[in-house]
């Protein structure tokens, strides 16, 4: 008799944790990085980033995950000497990792990210993202103000002239709700 | 004593319990597995970077050696001689389109052998800049046979004549596309 309640007891524990935690899935994603030069300004361009965020106890973990090697800058040795120069054969992946709180208001949300690339991790505190609900969806987007110091980049140089040290990162990200 | 017993093996063999531990699990890091991506996508080598290492420090040699073959291009073309000129300036040309000529195939030395990540496919100003060095190469290779075959006719006295005299026109169009192909990797058109 005993037996019964303690496990009744046990299922109600172990149960609900499980299925409370809400997800959101990144279903399309359009991330722009920007690279100037006195002879160029360039943008490279990913539609490859894969993304899922974990919700719980109103605290909502995000994590975005795209290839180095699928940013696309419309040539193809600018975009193998990219891969190089961010040692993209090492460390091919870039993360953003964010926590946010699961309930928001107003349409401009400021997230504190955390970015690994070319195997180093860098903080950008507060940085602004706009966001757009619509139904279970919603959109986000925003500027990460990255600079290639900040990962330990060498500046690549065209004619002696090396890129600026600012590579702003435009993020366009559509979520769906599960 | 049984009863807790059960109670234990309860505890740990309950599906429940593994999905809320890997819950806990996702709040402290979701993982890149966890996003669709493979380990061999997620984990980088060092044999990949070496490759693209040296395909970088190859290309770079590459762009130094096209840079400096500016030099003795131009001094070929500055010093080109008429058909009234003295030997000596015809030797001092032809050395200078000799050193032109080699530095020029030491460039594309470098290019050729400079390795690429398997299923790379040329895109953008490389492109221009192949068609334009292709121009040069062959350009390269004619312009010095003009040029012997006109200096052979200057020495036995005749005036430069047939495809000899196309040299000139020759040395002027492998000099272009050669700009060409400095200028397409350098400057955004």
């Amino acid at each position: 008799m005993r037996k019964i309640p303690l496990i009744a007891l046990l299922a109600l524990v172990g149960l609900p944790s499980a299925g409370s935690a809400a997800e959101w899935v990144l279903e399309q994603s359009t991330i722009t990085y920007s690279v100037s030069h006195p002879l160029h300004h360039l943008d490279g361009i990913s539609h490859a980033a894969k993304g899922k965020g974990v919700c719980r106890a109103n605290q909502c973990e995000f994590l975005i995950a795209v290839p180095v090697k699928s940013f696309d800058s419309g040539d193809s040795n600018r975009d193998l000497h990219m891969l190089q120069v961010t040692r993209a054969g090492q460390f091919p992946m870039i993360t953003v990792r964010t926590t946010i709180p699961e309930t928001l208001s107003g349409t401009t949300v400021s997230a504190d990210l955390e970015i690994q690339f070319a195997g180093q991790t860098a903080h950008y505190s507060q940085v602004p993202l706009q966001r757009r609900d619509h139904d279970k969806q919603s959109r986000i987007t925003g500027t990460i103000p990255l600079k290639i110091s900040d990962f330990k980049i060498e500046a690549p140089s065209l004619l002696a002239i090396p890129i600026k040290n600012d590579v702003p990162v435009a993020l366009d990200l559509s979520w769906l709700s599960r | 004593m049984r009863s807790t017993a059960l109670a234990l093996a309860l505890l740990v063999s309950m599906p429940s319990f593994g999905a809320a531990q890997s819950t806990d699990d996702r709040a402290q890091g979701i993982s890149l597995e966890e996003l669709g991506f493979s380990k061999d996508q997620a984990q980088g080598n060092k044999e990949d970077q070496a490759l693209l290492d040296k395909r970088s420090r190859m290309l770079k040699i590459h762009q130094e050696l096209g840079l400096i073959t500016i030099a003795p291009l131009l001094a070929t073309l500055y010093t080109a001689p008429g058909d009234k000129s003295h030997q000596a300036a015809r030797n001092r040309h032809a050395l200078l389109g000799i050193a032109t000529f080699s530095l020029f195939d030491a460039t594309v030395y470098f290019a050729l052998k400079a390795p690429k990540p398997k299923g790379t496919i040329d895109k953008g100003s490389v492109r221009v800049h192949k068609a334009f060095t292709w121009v040069a190469t062959i350009g390269m290779l004619c312009t010095p046979i003009l040029g012997a075959m006109a200096y052979d006719q200057s020495q036995k006295g005749q005036k430069v004549h047939g495809a000899a005299s196309l040299h000139g026109a020759a040395a002027a169009i492998t000099a272009i596309s050669y700009g060409g192909a400095i200028a397409s990797v350098s400057i955004k058109f």
